[in-house]
């Protein structure tokens, strides 16, 4: 079923020579055409950039020195970094595949080797740890990967085993060729699980059969045969233990005391006697959440972690039952860590150390300890403690926090940006106009007093600038704090609330990038789906704003509202509606309560809808209205699209239906455009000064689907652009032989979308403009439901020299300022691309007519210009998602490129034309003229002098 | 006339002169001063300067002297009434003179009016007052011609001027009507005179389409357009 294509597309070199002099037509009009790059002096001005890696994984610390300044981790992100552990600053950092072909099995460490398997049991990768070089790579045979583990001969290690499901393999750590591979016996039957070696001239192998018996299979190094092979130790079933235990040195067999874990947080100590066979306990944790061991020198101890509550002790050691001794049933206010000697079990002295927990935090998830002696030979430590939240805190004794790296916000999901209240000051003199009169000599007194407030307020500012102004730049770092928060002159200042995949959310100031706050949401499951909605914004003075998150558990359906201020992070007290029925959409209306926050309508799967608040006033706007109030559904996986109607009493019917079947295409995403998005010019002029009006529906959709059969010949993309209130099809253009993933911006008029074109093989830039005619229809209101005319739909395609991650279009208050689109590249750039060259109006032969438009002849080739990189060489890893803001400039738009990192700048699509620039020489111009006026006094006074002399003469 | 010239050029040179010696600035200077001042002839008080300033000697016709070279950096200014070219001792043994406005005579003027010609001769300057305007259609179109259709100051300043001068014509026309009231066809001329006048604004509101500057075009109006209202509020999105 491949709907009739309307599309033209001009992919045609007409000619080379025309080509020729539409690109030297191309350069010349880039001379005068926007540079956007900044200049030396301007770096880290209006940007900033964040990095992060993800939730931790694999932890290590480089020496057991106290002046080590390394640590080492792999996350679930694929990344494998270097901290400095002083300020927890990067180092370095190697971004791999994302998904499972890059995922991270394992981290070895040992001396300046760091040993890694990759993409389950894939790669075999070793490291130097001093400059983050690869030192080798070697290719393993496929198995899916079990445990590796250093080997040594005669106290050196020079080999690394890896055990697979079916193989074991030893490889030389200086270059990684293979010593030797054996297949495991019974490898269907037996779950192979640990690799051991303790020094000898044999490598250990245990498996577990379920619910029968562990194996234990031992190799001779040199060749690979099996020496002995015991069957003896049998297992009940359910036995789950957790065992933690150490082994200081690869080259020595592990210590004989070891952890066991019987419940969340009770461990006991345990030791191996050295018969082999009895085990002693040597001390009882409870509660503890984690231990770990460390090792210095000679010395290993073990930390343990232990609520530091008092009261929850000793309700703790009258309670028998250990089910009831969850972390997570109390609050607790810090945490203890001690260093306990393993060999004895006693506690160390002056070890303890003490974790703040937060009130609005993880409970701490796993433990790493740095040990180190020190000069007195007694066991200092450092400890690096995650939390659920995946926050790394790098403590110090006794309890100093010496940084914390939130990781949450490598994995942010979506994002607003909110205005700031207005000062104290400000505030007053607003409120002073909402007030009714009281007498006018009291109003006279108090429009002086806040105008002397706001003097006072000035001169502090001017102070303040005149005394930084003789510090240099560096030195000057004005602290943010939510207190002293205040919009500034043009809104330029946001607050940016983040929401990601963990359910921590954030709020970072947008100017200098510092975390204002920051609240974890337990319980949120790790397919959540969230929706981010600001309900009341910072306009409505004696209300605070307000932001809702909808959370939606994927696999219950059911959704959950978290509703909070987005300037303080504080939740919000507000009865919450009562959501029994899985909920399918919210939407949010334009309709406001008396608090003016708007209405958010919540669909659930009986097409039932909630309204949030739902107060008495609401209802009754929502009765008045519910005629007009449309939504739509799309259910991608039965490829049907639906739209609906409210009913009075808050039901609904189902008004129109599109089913696009699921065995040609599915839906692969829907993008309406954004509320906020305002467009000054109604029409283009042509060059003979007639108007071409847009089409400018504001319930039109842009659906994107992709064809099923993934056969380069056979495969299209298919853009559907739907009437979301009355489901009519305004316009169908499929691409045939083009296969996703597809990237696409519906704003104003226009569709722009990127796809791969599997025929030329290249990457495809399209763009659908919409216009009405000559002439409006209606000018005054646009309905749906009374458009009897279709538009008229151009297009274009133009060749793109790189595959994209995302893009997104700019957004400035009133949309005079030319638009351009933010297109993220893999490389982690960001470029700015005017949409002035996405226009399906390009001509192929130039005319008066399009000279006059300023239309830039036609050209296949889309270029990428260097100085159209937003973030010069602050690369953006795996850029996920831009998000635009306007700002109170026309003229500026605010950016922020969110991903692995984030990078936060400033985009002016039509330069700075209405505010002086950065650089503006302030001096110079207010010299040159004081220096006229002066001379003009002068210049006055001598032609009197000289007047009067010659009368007298 | 000429005398009111250089009568309105005294009261203003000796300031520009010191300032803006022998350059060309001074001029369109000058010339824009004494166009704001009366409607005159500008051109040739231009004319009349730049040879005064090209020839520095001190032969400008009376008008202009040279001053003591030596001390003094003024290569030239202005001496426009005759009292202030003579010497001191000069100005006090004629003081009697300075009660009379200049070219006052003592003597009177016999009477030479002869009636016949002096008719035709008010008839002639009559018609050369109403068919003033008419004359400079052929000049304003070739200005129109050499100034082009782009937009820059120059065509700018062209047009206003254009636009200005027979606007500005028809406002003071009970004093052009004063002007003819000696003649026999006062109706007729002032007809003329109208008629040259709204074919010189014609002729600048043809100029000023032909740049552009006229809102004719639909394209002129497209930014006061509201943007419609929308009837129907609409969300939703794929299934969450």
């Amino acid at each position: 079923m491949y709907p009739p294509s309307l599309v033209v597309t001009f992919t045609k070199k007409s000619s080379v020579k025309m080509a020729k002099l539409t690109s030297l037509f191309v350069i010349s009009l880039s001379f005068f055409c926007i540079s956007e790059a900044v200049f030396e002096d301007q770096v880290g001005k209006f940007d900033w950039r964040q990095q992060y890696v993800g939730k931790t994984l694999f932890a290590h610390f480089e020496s057991n020195t106290q002046s080590s300044k390394k640590m080492f981790v792999a996350t679930d992100k694929n990344i494998f970094a270097s901290f400095n552990s002083r300020t927890g600053d990067l180092l370095w950092r190697h971004v791999d595949k994302t998904g499972p072909e890059g995922s991270i099995d394992i981290l070895l460490l040992h001396g300046q080797d760091a040993l890694m398997v990759v993409g389950d049991g894939r790669l075999l990768r070793s490291w130097d740890t001093n400059i983050g070089g690869l030192n080798w790579e070697a290719v393993l045979d496929t198995g899916s990967f079990q445990a590796a583990c250093f080997v040594a001969i005669q106290d050196t290690v020079k080999l690394v085993a890896v055990l697979k499901k079916a193989a074991l393999s030893l490889h030389y750590l200086s270059n990684g060729h293979q010593k030797w591979v054996e297949n495991l016996p019974d490898s269907d039957a037996v779950q192979y699980q640990a690799v051991y070696s303790g020094g000898e001239e044999e490598v250990y192998v245990l498996g577990v059969v379920p619910n029968s018996h562990l194996t234990i299979i031992a190799y001779s190094l040199e060749d690979g045969e099996i020496i002995k092979q015991s069957l003896d130790l049998e297992v009940s079933p359910g036995f789950q233990p957790v065992l933690v235990s150490s082994q200081p040195h690869p080259a020595r067999s592990p210590l004989s005391e070891f952890f066991l874990q019987l419940g969340p947080d009770h461990h006991v100590l345990l030791q191996l006697n050295a018969d082999g066979y009895t085990i002693a306990p040597l001390r009882d944790f409870q509660p503890a959440f984690l231990v770990s061991f460390a090792t210095t020198g000679k010395k290993t101890v073990a930390a343990v972690m232990t609520p530091k509550n008092e009261t929850v002790m000793l309700r703790h050691s009258c309670d028998p039952n250990p089910r009831w001794l969850s972390p997570l049933s109390f609050p607790l206010q810090a945490c203890a860590i001690n260093l306990f000697s393993v060999d004895s079990g006693r506690r160390l002295l002056d070890t303890t150390v003490l974790f703040p927990l937060e009130l609005n935090g993880g409970k701490p998830h796993a433990l790493y300890v740095h040990a180190f002696l020190k000069k007195d030979d007694s066991v200092g430590y450092r400890v690096l403690v995650q939390t659920q939240d995946h926050a790394l805190t790098f403590i110090q004794q006794p309890g100093r926090v010496v940084w914390t790296r939130e990781e949450a916000l490598a994995d942010v999901v979506t994002m607003e940006m909110v205005d700031l209240p207005l000062t104290g000051t400000q505030a007053e003199l607003e409120g002073e106009f909402g007030k009714k009169a009281d007498g006018l000599f009291p109003m006279v007194l108090k429009r002086l007093s806040s105008q002397v407030t706001l003097l006072q307020a000035w001169l502090a500012h001017l102070w303040k600038l005149f005394y930084e102004a003789r510090k240099p730049r560096g030195q000057v770092k004005n602290e943010v704090t939510i207190e002293t928060l205040s919009r500034d002159e043009f809104n330029l200042q946001k607050m940016m609330v983040m929401v990601t995949a963990s359910g921590k959310l954030f709020g970072i100031d947008s100017k200098s990038g510092s975390i204002l706050w920051k609240h974890y949401l337990e319980n949120v499951q790790p397919n959540a789906a969230f929706k981010l909605i600001v309900q009341r914004t910072t306009a409505h003075f004696p209300h605070p704003p307000q932001c809702t998150l909808l959370i939606k558990d994927k696999d219950t359906g059911l959704a959950t509202l978290h509703v909070f201020n987005p300037i303080f992070g504080r939740k919000s007290h507000i009865a919450l509606p009562a959501l029994p029925r899985p909920i399918l959409q919210s939407l949010l209306l334009p309709v406001i309560d008396q608090d003016y926050a708007k209405v958010l309508l919540l669909v659930d799967d009986q097409y039932k809808v909630t309204a949030f608040p739902s107060t008495k006033n609401v209802l009754q706007q929502l009765q008045e209205m519910a005629s007009s109030i449309f939504f739509y559904l799309i259910r991608s996986d039965q490829g049907n699209l639906s739209g609906f109607r409210l009913r009075k009493d808050l039901s609904t019917e189902r008004i129109w239906e599109v089913v696009l079947p699921t065995e040609v295409q599915k839906i692969v995403a829907v993008k309406g455009k954004r509320p906020n998005e305002h467009v000054h010019s109604q029409g283009r002029v042509m060059g003979d000064r007639s108007v071409l009006y847009k089409y400018l529906n504001p319930n039109l959709l842009a659906v994107v689907t992709e064809s099923t059969d993934t056969h380069p010949e056979r495969a299209f993309v298919g853009v559907f652009l739907v009437d979301g209130v009355t489901g009519r099809i305004i316009h169908e253009a499929v691409q045939r032989k083009a296969r996703g993933p597809v990237h696409f911006v519906h704003s104003e008029n226009w569709v722009v979308y990127e796809y791969w074109n599997t025929k030329s093989r290249r990457n495809e830039f399209s763009v659908l403009e919409l216009f009405e005619g000559t002439e409006l229809y209606n000018s005054t209101v646009f309905s749906s439901l009374d458009r009897p005319h279709l538009p008229q739909v151009l297009q274009q395609t133009y060749i793109f020299p790189s595959p994209i991650t995302t893009m997104e279009a700019t957004l400035t208050e009133k949309g005079i300022t030319s638009r351009h689109l933010l297109v993220g590249l893999p490389s982690g750039a960001i470029l700015s691309l005017p949409k002035m060259f996405l226009d399906p109006r390009r001509p192929e032969v130039v005319t008066e007519h399009s000279r006059e438009e300023n239309l830039i002849p036609y050209a296949p080739e889309m270029p990428i210009r260097t100085e159209w990189f937003i973030n010069y060489n602050q690369t953006v890893a795996r850029v996920k998602g831009i998000y635009t803001a306007p700002s109170g400039l026309e003229s500026t738009c605010l950016v922020v490129a969110y991903g692995l990192d984030i990078y936060q700048t400033r985009v002016y699509p039509s330069k700075q034309f209405d505010v002086l620039k950065d650089d503006y020489d302030y001096v110079l111009i207010s010299s040159v003229l004081f220096a006229l006026f002066f001379a003009t006094m002068i210049s006055k006074r001598l032609a009197q002098v000289k007047l009067l002399n010659r009368a007298w003469r | 006339m000429s005398d009111r010239i250089v009568d309105g050029v005294r009261k203003h040179t000796p300031s520009i002169l010191l300032f803006f010696d022998e350059s060309p600035f001074s001029l369109l200077w000058l010339w824009l001063s004494t166009e704001k001042r009366k409607q005159i002839k500008s051109e040739k008080i231009g004319i009349i300067l730049y040879i005064a300033m090209a020839s520095p000697g001190g032969q400008g016709g009376g008008a202009v002297s040279t001053r003591g070279a030596g001390a003094r950096r003024m290569k030239w200014a202005l001496e426009l009434s005759l009292g202030n070219a003579r010497g001191r001792g000069d100005r006090q043994s004629n003081q009697g003179d300075v009660m009379y406005p200049i070219g006052y005579s003592d003597k009177p003027v016999p009477d030479t009016s002869i009636q016949e010609t002096d008719k035709n001769l008010v008839e002639k300057r009559c018609w050369d007052v109403a068919l003033g305007p008419l004359k400079q259609i052929p000049m304003n179109l070739f200005i129109m011609y050499m100034s082009g259709n782009t937009i820059s100051i120059f065509p700018i300043m062209m047009v206003c001027m254009m636009a200005w001068r027979p606007i500005q014509a028809l406002m003071s026309m009970s004093a052009t009507f004063k002007l003819l009231e000696n003649s026999n066809q006062q109706w007729l001329q002032g007809l003329v005179y109208s008629v040259g006048n709204l074919l010189g604004s014609a002729l600048a509101i043809y100029k000023c389409q032909s740049m552009g500057l006229l809102p004719t075009h639909s394209s002129d109006w497209l930014a006061f357009i509201e943007p419609p209202q929308r009837m129907e509020i609409m969300g939703g999105g794929m299934v969450l």
